[in-house]
C-alpha cells in the first residue's frame, strides 16, 4: 500500500502495540489530541488511555517514566512533541539510560520518538536536528528513516530492540513523501545503510530529508555524474562497513547531513573513512551541512542555513573536476 | 469524585481527599487521575481561606537557623563563615512508640542500623589503609532513617538510594561486601568495577535501580518503575530518597508531579540532614519545612524526626500501604544532620561545632539502643553485646572476602554497552499486561499539523 512517511510510523506504532501488551505511548498532547503531528491519532480510542498517557509538560519526567518502566519488563514510546525539547531531558538519557546496561546490566528497552528538521519555517526551537549530541553518548542507538519503507521498519525494529533507541522522525517528510509499504510485517535492521542510487562516479553519504535532497541532485546530473547515494539509516551505530564500500567503489565523497557543520557527523565519517579507505580516496572529502548557528526563521535565512540540492550540485561538479 | 463525599474517611495529612482517600477502586486508568470538582476540601468553613495540615511525628522540634556572617581578623581582613542561631542546648526526646512495629522487629532495624555505621567504619579503615579508589561516603546520623525506611517496603516493591542510603542496600538484601568492592574497585563488585560506591542495581531479585550522581532523576524513574507495574496489575510502593539539597533540581519536581498526576505509589523520603556539601539548608529553600512542598504537588506530606527509627518506619509503613492500596505518592520528610563532611576528604569545617554537638546528642544508634535495651528492654546486656559481637564479625567476614576479590582486568572496560546477543530476556516482570482493546478501528490521519 502507498502510505505518507508519518502514516507508516503510526501503523508500525499501532501494528507493535496489537502484537504487545508491553508497548506503550506516553508525551504530551498523544491522547485525545494525537500529538501535535498526529502520529497517535485514535490510539487512545483503540488502546486506552492506560497505553496512551497524556503526560505534563516535563520531559526529564517523561524519559524517566519510560526508563522506569522499561526496568519492569514494559517497552515504551515516548513522544517528544519536537525534538528540540530533548534537550530537556538530556541528563536522563545521557546518564541514567544510555549509561544503565554497562554500568549495572540493566537493560532499557524505550523509544524516545519525534519529529526533528528544518525546512518548514519552525524556528530555532522546532527546526533543530540533535541526533548528534547522542551520537556521543555510548549505549543509545540513533535512527533516521529517509522513506516510509524504513520509517515502519525502523520504528518496529526500535520497539523490539533490547536497547534505547532514539527515534528522529523528519517533519518536513511527514507528508511529503509517498512510498510502497508491504502489508505484511516487516523490520528493517537497526545499523544498516542502503544503497539508495547506485553510481559509479562520486559517493554522497547522507540520511533522512538529505537523501531525498541528494537524489534530486543525481537526476539533475544523471547525464554528467554517475551518483552513488548511501543511506545511512541509522547514526549509530553506523554501518561503517558500507561507508568503506562505497568510498572504494567511487573514490571520491561528499557527506551531507543538515545539522551543524562543526562537530557534526561528517567529521566522524570523514574519520572512519581516513582509518580504513584512506588509500581509497582520489579526492578530498567534501561536507555540506547546515551552518554553524542556530536554525534561523525566516524563509530566506532558513533556506540560506540549509543544505540545497544546488549546493550538492556544485560540491559534486567541482569534487568530480578534482 | 473525591469531594462529594465530604463524610469519607480523612485522608493521610487530613485534607487531601483528591488523590488520597478520594481515589478510584480502579486505580488502573484515567479515572484515576480525576480532579474533583471542588478543588479543596479545607479545614476552614471559610471558602476563600484555605488551610493544611503537614502532620509531624517529632516529639521535638529544633529551633535554629544557620546564616553567613562577616568577621574581621587580627590583620582587619574579613572573613565569611556560618554561624547557627537558636535553642541548641534543649533535651533530647525520647524514641516515640511505634504503632506497628513489634519487638523482633525493632531488634531487626537495630541490627541493619548497627551494621550500617559498623560497614562504613570498615570502609573508613580501607580508605586509611589506601585500599579504597576514590571517596567514601558515610550515613553517619542517618542510619536509621536509611534503614527503617527500607524495612517497610515488602519483597516485590522497588527502591532507590541515594550516597548516604547504603544502610538501605543492606536491608534490602545487599551484603556488606557489595559495597565494600564497588569502593575498592573490585572486580567481584555488583558493576565489576565499572561504577562506585553505591551506584549498581538489582532489577531481578531486590528491585533497586541503581542512582546516579546527578540529584532527582531517580524520582520519575521510581514513578515510571510503579507505571510499568501498574499495567501489569500491581500497585507497587517505589521508595527513593533525596536531600535538601538534591531537592532543588528541577527534575525532582517533575518526578514528584508525574507521580502525583498519574497517582502512582511513590514513597518519597526527603533527608533534610541540613547540609547539602557545604551549602546550609537555608539556602536552599525558604519554606519552613520541605514537607510543606506536599501541599503544591497535592499529595501528602509529613515530618518525622529522622534519628527515631519507630517515627521512620511508622510512617513509611503507612505511606507503603497506601501505595499497595493505589492511593498515590507521600512524601516524608525526615529531620536529622549529616555527621560528617561531604565526603571523607571534607572535614566539615564550616559546620557550626554547636549543630554538631545538639545532633551528636540525638545519635539514632544510641537513641535506638537505650529505647531498646534500658526503656523497653527488649535486650538484655549480654544479648546487646552479643549482636554486636555478630555484627562486628559478619563486617569482619564481609570485609576479608571483599578486600580479597582482584581488581578487574584493564579490558574488561570494553563490551556491555548494549543488550546484545540474548544476554537479557525482556519480560513482563509481574505478567503480560492485560490489554483492553476499544473498538475503534485503525484509520489513517488527515489532521491538521503543526508545521506543514
Amino acid at each position: 500500500m502507498l502510505l505518507t512517511y508519518l502514516e507508516a510510523i503510526r501503523q508500525g506504532i499501532w501494528e507493535e502495540m496489537e502484537r504487545d501488551p508491553t508497548v506503550f505511548c506516553l508525551g504530551e498532547d498523544i491522547g485525545i489530541y494525537g500529538g501535535a503531528f498526529k502520529v497517535t491519532d485514535g490510539f487512545i480510542d483503540r488502546f486506552g488511555p492506560e497505553r496512551v498517557i497524556d503526560t505534563p509538560i516535563a520531559e526529564s519526567a517523561i524519559v524517566g517514566a519510560a526508563f522506569g518502566a522499561s526496568l519492569t519488563g514494559m517497552r515504551p514510546v515516548a513522544e517528544f512533541q519536537f525534538m528540540d525539547f530533548i534537550g530537556c531531558a538530556f541528563n536522563q538519557i545521557s546518564n541514567m539510560v544510555a549509561k544503565t546496561h554497562y554500568l549495572w546490566g540493566a537493560p532499557a528497552p524505550l523509544v524516545l520518538r519525534g519529529p526533528s528538521g528544518g525546512y518548514v519555517h519552525g524556528g530555532p526551537f522546532h527546526s533543530q536536528n540533535p541526533e548528534m549530541w547522542f551520537v556521543h553518548n555510548p549505549g543509545l542507538k540513533v535512527i533516521c528513516p529517509a522513506t516510509p519503507y524504513d520509517a515502519k521498519g525502523l520504528i518496529k525494529a526500535a520497539i523490539r530492540d533490547n536497547n534505547p533507541c532514539i527515534f528522529f522522525e523528519h517533519k518536513y517528510l511527514y507528508r511529503r513523501i509517498k512510498d510502497e509499504v508491504p502489508a505484511e510485517d516487516y523490520v528493517v535492521p537497526i545499523g544498516k545503510a542502503r544503497v539508495a542510487r547506485e553510481g559509479n562516479d562520486l559517493s554522497i553519504i547522507t540520511y533522512a530529508a538529505m537523501v531525498h535532497t541528494a537524489l534530486e541532485a543525481s537526476e539533475v546530473l544523471r547525464n554528467e555524474i554517475d551518483l552513488e547515494i548511501l543511506d545511512l539509516r541509522t547514526v549509530a551505530p553506523l554501518d561503517r562497513e558500507a561507508i568503506v564500500e562505497t568510498v572504494k567503489k567511487t573514490n571520491k565523497v561528499i557527506i551531507l547531513h543538515e545539522h551543524s557543520r562543526t562537530g557534526g557527523l561528517a567529521g566522524e565519517i570523514a574519520a572512519i573513512i581516513n582509518e580504513e579507505a584512506f588509500d581509497s580516496l582520489d579526492g578530498p572529502i567534501v561536507r555540506i551541512a547546515g551552518l554553524d548557528s542556530a536554525v534561523p526563521f525566516s524563509p530566506p535565512q532558513e533556506h540560506h542555513y540549509l543544505p540545497k540540492v544546488e549546493d550538492v550540485i556544485r560540491e559534486a561538479r567541482r569534487l568530480k573536476a578534482y | 469524585m473525591g469531594t462529594k463525599k465530604a463524610k469519607s474517611k480523612p485522608s493521610f495529612n487530613g485534607n487531601r481527599p483528591r488523590n488520597g482517600a478520594g481515589a478510584r477502586k480502579n486505580h488502573v486508568g484515567a479515572d484515576a487521575f480525576v480532579r474533583p470538582v471542588a478543588r479543596s476540601a479545607t479545614a476552614s468553613p471559610n471558602a476563600d481561606l484555605r488551610t493544611y495540615s503537614i502532620p509531624d511525628y517529632r516529639l521535638e522540634h529544633p529551633d535554629f537557623t544557620v546564616r553567613q556572617v562577616t568577621e574581621k581578623d587580627k590583620y582587619g581582613h574579613d572573613h565569611v563563615r556560618f554561624e547557627v542561631e537558636g535553642n541548641l542546648d534543649a533535651p533530647v526526646p525520647p524514641i516515640r512508640d511505634s504503632k506497628y512495629l513489634d519487638q523482633r522487629q525493632a531488634i531487626e532495624i537495630y541490627r541493619w542500623m548497627l551494621l550500617n555505621r559498623k560497614m562504613e567504619t570498615a570502609l573508613e579503615n580501607l580508605y586509611k589503609q589506601g585500599k579504597v579508589v576514590g571517596g567514601v561516603y558515610f550515613g553517619l546520623g542517618q542510619e536509621a532513617c536509611s534503614c527503617a525506611s527500607a524495612y517497610a517496603l515488602d519483597q516485590d516493591d522497588w527502591f532507590a538510594p541515594m550516597i548516604r542510603n547504603q544502610g538501605s542496600m543492606l536491608v534490602r538484601g545487599f551484603g556488606a561486601r557489595d559495597i565494600m568492592m564497588q569502593y575498592m574497585a573490585k572486580a567481584d563488585s555488583p558493576t565489576k568495577g565499572r561504577d562506585a560506591t553505591a551506584h549498581f542495581g538489582d532489577i531481578e531479585k531486590r528491585n533497586m535501580v541503581s542512582p546516579i550522581s546527578m540529584l532527582g532523576d531517580l524520582i520519575p524513574v521510581m514513578a515510571g518503575v510503579a507505571l510499568g507495574a501498574r499495567l501489569q496489575g500491581r500497585n507497587l510502593a517505589v521508595m527513593t530518597y533525596i536531600g535538601d539539597g538534591g531537592q532543588s533540581t528541577g527534575v525532582t519536581y517533575e518526578g514528584i508531579n508525574f507521580a502525583a498526576v498519574q497517582n502512582l505509589g511513590l514513597v518519597l523520603f526527603v533527608e533534610s540532614n541540613l547540609w547539602a556539601y557545604s551549602t546550609p539548608s537555608e539556602m536552599q529553600y525558604r519554606c519552613q519545612d520541605l514537607a510543606e512542598r506536599a501541599i503544591g504537588y497535592g499529595i501528602p506530606g509529613l515530618i518525622v524526626d529522622g534519628t527515631d527509627a519507630c517515627q521512620v518506619y511508622d510512617a513509611a509503613h503507612e505511606a507503603v500501604e497506601r501505595a499497595h492500596r493505589g492511593e498515590g505518592p507521600t512524601m516524608i520528610e525526615a529531620k536529622m544532620m549529616r555527621m560528617k563532611g561531604h565526603a571523607i576528604h571534607d572535614a566539615a569545617a564550616y559546620v557550626p561545632k554547636p549543630m554538631f554537638e545538639f545532633w551528636k546528642k540525638r545519635d539514632p544508634i544510641a537513641r535506638f539502643e537505650s529505647y531498646l535495651v534500658r526503656e523497653k528492654k527488649w535486650l538484655s546486656g549480654k544479648e546487646h553485646a552479643e549482636l554486636i559481637a555478630e555484627v562486628e564479625r559478619v563486617i569482619e567476614e564481609e570485609r576479608e572476602i571483599a578486600v580479597n576479590s582482584p581488581m578487574p582486568t584493564p579490558e574488561s572496560a570494553e563490551g556491555g554497552v548494549f543488550c546484545e546477543n540474548g544476554c537479557h530476556e525482556i519480560k513482563p516482570k509481574y505478567g503480560m499486561p492485560k490489554v483492553k482493546k476499544g473498538t475503534a478501528a485503525y484509520k489513517a490521519t488527515e489532521a491538521a499539523v503543526h508545521l506543514k
